[in-house]
């Protein structure tokens, strides 16, 4: 079994837009950023995957060949993963394999967004939906996440408060964190008092359409011991897929319901299988979850097994997962909630997590972190990638 | 790559169990997600499996060729790959054939099935899903396409030589629809599994090794004669495995964006004297997609395995691809009869 | 941790260009016989679905099922009516979406054991709070067809309920 490690980790300052770069230049600075900060030269990288969601958001098909010259990828093995809003971690999943084959030691994951460059984003999204009988509907991931989040009010008797809460949190966590985008402290009335966009989702339950860049430098054991460095250790991994239809889960004959992420669950449970974490609200010390809306951090605590199902709204109101509490931390840096450039979104949540376990945060650190996990979702809750990580190879 | 990270596939066992395909000029009465099932079907149905059976998907599609975008989320269901590990590589057929096998190499999963396609009919059209992979500053004004680059790269691979080429003919100078891939509809699925995890004696072939690599975009940066993507690929292989070299394979399936770039395959590469290349067909005559043209042609050389290694146990075919424009790309996979391959 | 640095002045230069660009791809996507029948079917003022292997009746109709991965069957021609399975309002414009507020909602037909999608018409939206009670999930809706048929999904849609669960 080839132990892999994370031991690099850089990204932008999250904003809106930058008029400064192309959108090669700024994969150059994601890919700049991750090798800089594993303090790797391109020279010594063996393979590139490249993370990159909708060719659409960008304007070109099959982006990822436009970019290999500013990832340094010329000349090397490389391939571009697509999972949807998953992508991000998907492909720091894929380039994993390439080092547990043992035919590389040092891989590169690196890309970038600019979502708001795409002025038609909700447009190009309805486009995901079935062709026969999805595309006269005006969904898209907006509506598909305000459908889940009242089947959760619903079933576990909840309400618009408790999603607020989830915001309040992240951005009191993502004003401690300067690559965030969104860092302003709200409130739960301010959050309330926000247009609704989708019922229930209202702008303040809603993650910012983010331009800029991120990457992870992944090493062999064999490597990192040469080299004398210390990477944040990958102790599991796992991905599931949920159906398609949002329509076949609902009802009594439902594999899993929209209200909840079971799907998500199993892929956890793969990942804490492989780590040998038995008892994770014990266990795990950080968790930076992917969650673009409030009311999906809710679930997501829950099929990481760190709730209850339906109760972490209770958990939260009792102060839970919050920087300075007791118990796992969820979203130390914000999460997707408060910085979402798709394509590398997953990403990030790899590199907050390594840095957490690796004592590297900054101001939002937690305190003596040892083991993390993170997780990312694509398609309409469909596709589920999950990590843990660890600052050392000894038993969890 | 470091020569510490070598790794002796031969030790592995890694083979192609079951293929399928479904390939037509415009497949009207059945959707994509429908031609994705029953090819799937096909393959798992012919070796008594089903989706169950498999622990990991790996799919590859085009969003803007099929007019899906994020195409992995309608495409996973019918691919069995809920419920599953389903991950796809977006860059090309090839690069997901390939991944499917590191995925075995890396003892992450036991049996892979691979899901490759391309059914540009959905598209009014095609030309100008092609002309969206070309970038918007430079070459989307002057109508880049997979024909134009290929077109570049043969005035390039001609060299002094002007051949006869019958001017009414011409798509894109010097190039014929002769010398060109036909486009289609095409399905294509792979299940790769472990040794031990299939019946011994029913595999197709054995995967004896895979490289690949890519060059910059810029085409003005690159010499299109020089196949310099193919080459890195291919020295990959012979790094490691030294007998799976050119001059050992009894075929090539070559998927090149023209026949101009098949011919300076073989003299990039020192074929030996008796190998068949392309003996499945010419560009031509095989519908498909650039997107899954290298794909194909891995399928085309996994069955070559199977004929030629009727009368000879040691048989080696290898499958070529190419991605991006004027051969941008290279993907290279080498396929046996037998697992420990050509004995030196 | 590397950082970014970025001065205010270069990510502000005046001078920075911008370039336009449109995509306008078209698309003729066949739909296969399935589906057809299914979009016939509305011309008929009726909802078809299929039976999985394992019992499971899809709506709308769908020639396999993507959880036992295997064909479909039987065609059932399920009820006009049935209860809201969730819903939400769209309030905000999004380019290239129609104009809100517009109500959608996943809909279990009797008969049925998974929802259809469908726009919820004849509904107030404008008074928030009563229109989200109004469509709470549990409520029955009836379906509505084209006088006209497109034969696209936009020839059904769903109203408030008179027809009372049987």
């Amino acid at each position: 079994m080839i132990n892999v490690g994370i031991a690099g980790f850089g990204q932008s300052h999250f904003q809106t837009t930058r008029t400064d770069v192309t959108f090669p230049e700024l994969v150059k600075e994601g890919a700049d950023l991750a090798l800089a900060d594993a303090d790797i030269s391109i020279g010594k990288v063996d393979a590139v995957v490249y993370p990159l969601a909708p060719d659409a958001l960008i304007g070109v098909s099959n982006g990822e060949r436009w970019v290999i010259d500013a990832l340094g990828a010329t000349g090397k093995p490389f391939m571009r993963v697509n999972n949807g809003g998953a992508t991000g971690m998907s492909a720091v999943l894929t380039a994993w394999t390439h080092i547990a084959s043992g035919l590389f030691d040092v891989v590169l994951v690196a890309g970038a967004d600019r979502v708001s460059e795409s002025g038609s984003a909700q447009s190009v999204l309805n486009k995901m939906w079935d062709v026969g009988y999805e595309r006269t509907v005006p969904l898209n991931t907006i509506t598909m996440l305000a459908l889940s989040a009242q089947r959760y009010m619903h079933l576990y008797n909840s309400d618009e408060t408790d999603m607020a809460l989830v915001t309040v949190k992240n951005r009191k966590h993502a004003s401690l964190n300067p690559y965030a985008h969104l860092r302003t402290l709200i409130t739960v009335e301010e959050v309330l008092a926000t247009r609704t966009l989708a019922w229930p989702i209202k702008l303040g339950d809603a993650c910012p359409a983010s331009t800029g860049a991120a990457g992870v430098v992944l090493v062999s054991e064999k490597y990192a011991k040469k080299n004398g460095l210390k990477p944040a250790w990958i102790r599991g991994i796992g991905q599931n897929t949920e159906t398609f239809w949002m329509g076949n889960r609902v009802g009594e004959k439902a594999l899993g319901d929209h209200a909840d992420a079971d799907a998500l669950g199993y892929a956890f449970d793969i990942a804490y299988a492989q780590a040998g974490i038995t008892d994770p609200v014990n266990q795990v010390h950080v968790a930076e979850v992917y969650a673009p809306f409030s009311s999906v951090e809710l679930h997501v605590i829950e099929a990481a097994r760190l709730a209850e199902k339906g109760r972490s709204p209770r958990d939260l109101r009792a102060g839970k997962f919050a920087l300075g509490s007791e118990g796992p931390v969820v979203n130390p840096s914000g999460g997707t909630l408060c910085t979402n450039p798709i394509a590398v979104t997953g990403t990030i949540r790899v590199g907050e997590a390594a840095n957490q376990v690796l004592g590297r945060a900054g101001a939002h650190q937690v305190p003596n972190a040892r083991v993390a996990i993170a997780s990312a979702i694509g398609g309409d809750h469909q596709f589920y990638s999950t990590m843990v990580l660890c600052s050392d190879l000894e038993e969890i | 790559m470091s020569a510490d990270s070598r790794t002796d596939t031969r030790k592995l066992g890694i083979a192609v169990i079951a293929v399928a395909s479904t390939i037509v000029a415009k497949e009207t009465s059945a959707s994509l997600e429908e031609m994705i099932f029953r090819t799937t079907k096909k393959a798992l149905d012919g070796i008594g499996l089903t989706a169950k059976d498999i622990d990991g998907v790996v799919l590859a599609g085009n969003d803007q060729i099929d007019g899906r975008v994020i195409s992995i989320m309608p495409s996973a269901g019918p691919a069995g790959g809920v419920n599953h590990d389903t991950t796809m590589i977006a860059s090309s057929g090839d690069h997901a054939l390939i991944y499917g096998y590191l995925r075995i190499v890396a003892k992450q999963n036991k049996r892979v099935m691979v899901v490759g396609w391309a059914k540009p009919s959905e598209s009014v059209d095609p030309d100008r899903v092609e002309l969206m992979s070309a970038e918007p500053y430079l070459l989307r004004p002057i109508g880049m396409n997979e024909t134009v680059a290929a077109a570049l790269q043969a005035s390039r691979l001609l060299g002094d030589e002007i051949p006869k080429i019958d001017h009414a003919q011409i798509l894109a100078w010097p190039l014929t629809r002769k010398d060109l891939p036909a486009r289609g509809d095409s399905v294509f699925v792979a299940i790769l599994a472990e040794e031990g995890s299939f019946t011994a004696g029913t595999e197709l072939a054995w995967v004896i090794d895979a490289g690949w690599s890519t060059s910059s975009y810029e085409l003005g940066a690159r010499d299109l004669a020089n196949l310099e993507s193919l080459e890195i690929a291919y020295n990959q292989i012979i790094l490691r495995t030294p007998y799976a070299s050119a001059e050992n394979w009894d075929a090539v399936e070559i998927g090149a964006p023209s026949e101009y770039a098949v011919t300076a395959v073989a003299k990039t590469l020192t074929f030996g004297a008796d190998i068949a290349v392309n003996a499945s067909g010419p560009l031509r005559e095989q519908l498909t997609s650039p997107f899954v043209l290298g794909l194909s042609r891995m399928m085309r050389a996994i069955e070559a395995v199977k004929k030629i290694g009727a009368d000879k146990k040691n048989v080696v075919a290898a499958g070529i691809g190419f991605n991006g424009f004027a051969g941008q790309g290279a993907a290279v996979m080498i396929f046996g009869g037998n697992k420990e391959g050509k004995n030196d | 941790m590397t950082t970014n640095e970025k001065t205010a002045a270069e990510v502000k230069n005046p001078s920075n260009r911008f370039f336009e660009q449109t995509w306008d791809l078209q698309y003729k996507h066949a739909l296969g016989s399935t589906v057809s029948r299914f979009l016939d079917g509305l011309a008929e003022g009726k909802i078809w679905g299929r039976r999985t292997t394992d019992g499971r009746v899809l709506v709308p109709a769908r020639s396999y099922d993507d959880i036992t991965h295997e064909k479909t069957g039987e065609w059932v021609e399920v009820a006009n009516t049935g209860t809201i399975e969730m819903f939400t309002i769209v309030y905000e414009a999004f380019k290239g979406l129609p104009t809100p507020p517009y109500a959608l909602a996943y809909v279990m037909l009797e008969g049925a054991d998974t929802a259809l999608v469908g726009y919820v018409q004849g509904i107030d939206l404008h008074d928030r709070a009563s229109a989200i009670a109004a469509l709470q999930i549990g409520t029955r809706v009836d379906v509505r067809f084209a006088e006209k048929p497109a034969g696209t999904a936009a020839d059904y849609w769903f109203e408030l309920g008179a027809t009372p669960k049987q």
